[in-house]
């Protein structure tokens, strides 16, 4: 009887041992899965991109109307060829000293609208503008590099209209380290003290390596057609303190700087058409003033006050340290277009973040796609409101999609 | 003892585990003890002997831990017995997760995860036998000792596998246990109850224990057994209920 008991007890024993085999986890495949998903490949885009006309504006009580390079005569010319390291100037207007200096050109706009045609390569050479007069500037197959600073600098506070002509692929670099005069600004390959108009179906490609790509202390338009290409490995790419107006053209900007931002408006932001890719790759910039200590993540949009997107398509990665693809101080409102934002970077000096808002952040039309790897994919301190009649509305870990 | 006072001991036995034993919850796990033990007795005080075990857990289904190792026992006293012990653990230890601030959203996941854990014991017993039934008490100082290693971590904020330290620590534990042994008279089974408690800082587990023993011309020992296992408010361990079956080979 004790046998068979006791052998009894040792089946059961064992029986019960050899059922211990059951894992007792959380079954986290699923949930895992979703935190794992990978972004939307966000990559520059120099493709061919199928725009309505440009239609300039013609009502002069348009607050634009002064942005079309159409509305103005240019019956002013002035010539400047760059070959090697010197430049030919042709051409006269009463009121315009141009004075070169090797390959170093500046011209003193005291007269109505000037047209300056500007060709030819230089690798030490400059534009610099001085007068409170609107000019443009025609890039008609430019090389400009200055190793000491910008390659175009306009220190006039009027509408600087830069135009790409038809065919041309014009290049402007800067140098490492600038030469600054007191008083005066450079702040970019491309700089401004007043708005710049950029208009025409040449390219136009600036390579920062000391500053930033192209920089206005007023406002930036750019206009269907257009084609701009920024590489910065110093500061911001496209950068406007007044705010920023994108109507159309392809642009395509690339960061690797610390903290750089790939568009950054300090004004509202509008984006009516076109395509934009913005990507921004620096980690943190760590500055330190009066023993104060500021760390400042990359971001490939960068707004201090209104976001709007009425129509086009923005596509925005961030990929360094706390980097983020939208980050708004203020409002973003979407109406329409496409948005993606991706945030791929570290989590260790700043959170990572698709899109950050700091105010309200509004939809009602559009699409918009947010991706962070290291956080969440949509981060507002006000209020969301989405507008219903979307097809799409899809709240994942990392990745947040809304469609109509 | 009169059959009358036999009664009465038990039913004293019943009614103190009664009180002792908290109220089961359904959140409490459950699972089994296995244990085989060889012991061979050198002389009148010295006894040696080695002790593998092996437990589950997740009501029954999942194994918990493995364990072995030797033992040695003197009797110093007619009444008091010391014993020293080894034992490597081979741990099964539980998933560990952790959750933001919200209290909802994931913020790490540990996976279980095999580890290896090594056990001293020192121990002093001391008996008294009233009658058939003996009490004793056990004081055991006990020290584990885990190494450092690193293992899997799941980070949710940075949606990937990242490696995770697992500190090597020390570890002392008081252990409490006293004990209640009835030898029944023409009985093949002499019944047995105990408390034991384990201390560190604070209280940490609470075991209690009812069973029974049967020997087979004292070379062969079954026991069989329940336990139930408190865990103190700083443990994520749940509750326990244990079925425990041992065997003793004494040569």
């Amino acid at each position: 009887m004790m046998r068979k008991i006791s052998y009894g007890l040792l089946a059961v024993a064992l029986a019960m041992t050899t059922a211990s085999c059951v894992n007792d986890d959380t079954d986290m495949d699923d949930i895992i899965a979703q935190y794992q998903v990978e972004p939307v490949n966000i990559e520059l885009d120099y493709s061919e991109l199928v725009e309505a006309a440009d239609v300039p504006i013609t009502d002069e009580a348009d607050s634009a109307y002064n942005d079309y390079v159409e509305n103005s005569s240019w019956n002013k010319v002035i010539s400047i060829h760059y070959d090697g390291n010197v430049a030919n100037v042709t051409g006269s207007v009463p009121g315009v000293i141009v004075q070169a200096s090797g390959a170093h050109v500046t011209v003193m706009n005291m007269s109505g609208p000037v047209k300056f045609v500007v060709s030819g390569t230089t690798a030490d050479g400059s534009l610099k503008f001085y007068g409170d007069k609107r000019f443009q500037i025609l890039l008609n197959g430019a090389a400009i590099t200055n190793p000491h600073g910008a390659a175009i600098n306009n220190q006039g506070s009027k509408s600087l209209y830069v135009v790409m002509a038809d065919g041309t692929t014009n290049r402007l670099k800067d140098g490492a380290t600038y030469t600054d005069v007191d008083e005066e600004d450079q702040k970019a390959a491309l700089f401004s003290e007043g708005q710049m108009i950029f208009s025409g179906s040449g390219e136009l490609a600036v390579e920062a390596v000391g500053r930033g790509g192209i920089r206005s202390d007023d406002y930036i338009r750019v206009r269907p057609g257009t084609r701009i290409s920024v590489n910065s490995s110093g500061l911001d790419g496209l950068r406007a303190n007044d705010g920023i107006i994108l109507d159309g053209g392809v642009i395509n900007i690339l960061t690797t700087g610390a903290g750089a931002k790939g568009v950054r408006s300090g004004g509202v932001m509008t984006v009516n058409g076109g395509r934009l890719v913005a990507i921004s790759q620096g980690d943190c910039r760590i500055e330190t003033t009066d023993g104060v200590v500021d760390t400042t993540a990359c971001a490939a949009l960068y707004c201090d006050t209104l976001v709007t997107v009425n129509a086009g398509t923005i596509k925005l990665k961030a990929s360094g340290d706390g980097g983020k693809g939208i980050n708004a101080k203020q409002h973003v409102v979407v109406k329409g277009g496409t948005i993606q934002a991706v945030a791929v970077g570290a989590r260790e000096l700043k959170k990572p973040k698709g899109i950050k808002i700091d105010g309200n952040f509004s939809i009602t039309g559009g699409n918009l796609y947010s991706y962070s790897r290291r956080s969440d994919p949509l981060d507002v301190s006000g209020t969301t409101t989405v507008a219903p009649g979307y097809v799409t509305y899809s709240l994942a870990p990392k990745v947040l999609t809304i469609a109509y | 003892m009169a059959r009358s006072e036999r009664k009465q001991l038990i039913a004293c036995l019943l009614v103190l585990c009664a009180a002792l034993i908290p109220t089961p919850s359904l959140a409490d796990d459950a699972g089994l003890v296995l244990s085989a033990e060889a012991s061979h007795k050198f002389s009148k005080q010295l006894t040696a002997g080695f002790e593998a075990e092996f437990r589950s857990r997740n009501d029954f289904r999942t194994a918990d831990r493995v364990s072995l190792g030797p033992s040695v026992t003197y009797k110093l006293l007619p009444w008091l017995k010391a014993s020293v012990d080894y034992n490597l653990l081979i741990d099964n230890n539980r998933e560990d997760i952790t959750y933001q601030d919200d209290g909802v959203s994931y913020n790490n996941w540990r996976p279980s995860y095999w580890g290896v854990r090594h056990r001293f014991n020192v121990s002093l017993t001391g008996s008294y036998k009233f009658n058939r039934v003996e009490v004793s008490l056990r004081e055991r100082w006990q020290y584990t000792y885990r190494r450092t290693r690193v293992i899997d971590n799941f980070d949710f904020d940075n949606g990937e596998w990242e490696d995770h330290e697992v500190r090597g620590k020390g570890k002392n534990v008081l252990r409490s246990r006293l004990q209640v042994e009835w030898d029944i008279p023409k009985c093949k089974f002499d019944p047995f109850a105990s408390v034991e408690f384990h201390t560190t800082r604070d209280l940490e587990k609470t075991r209690f224990i009812v069973g029974v023993e049967h020997t087979i011309k004292k070379t062969h020992a079954f026991k069989a057994y329940y336990r139930y296992q408190l865990t103190g408010s700083g443990s994520d361990e749940p509750n326990i209920h244990m079925l425990g079956l041992g065997y003793t080979y004494k040569f």
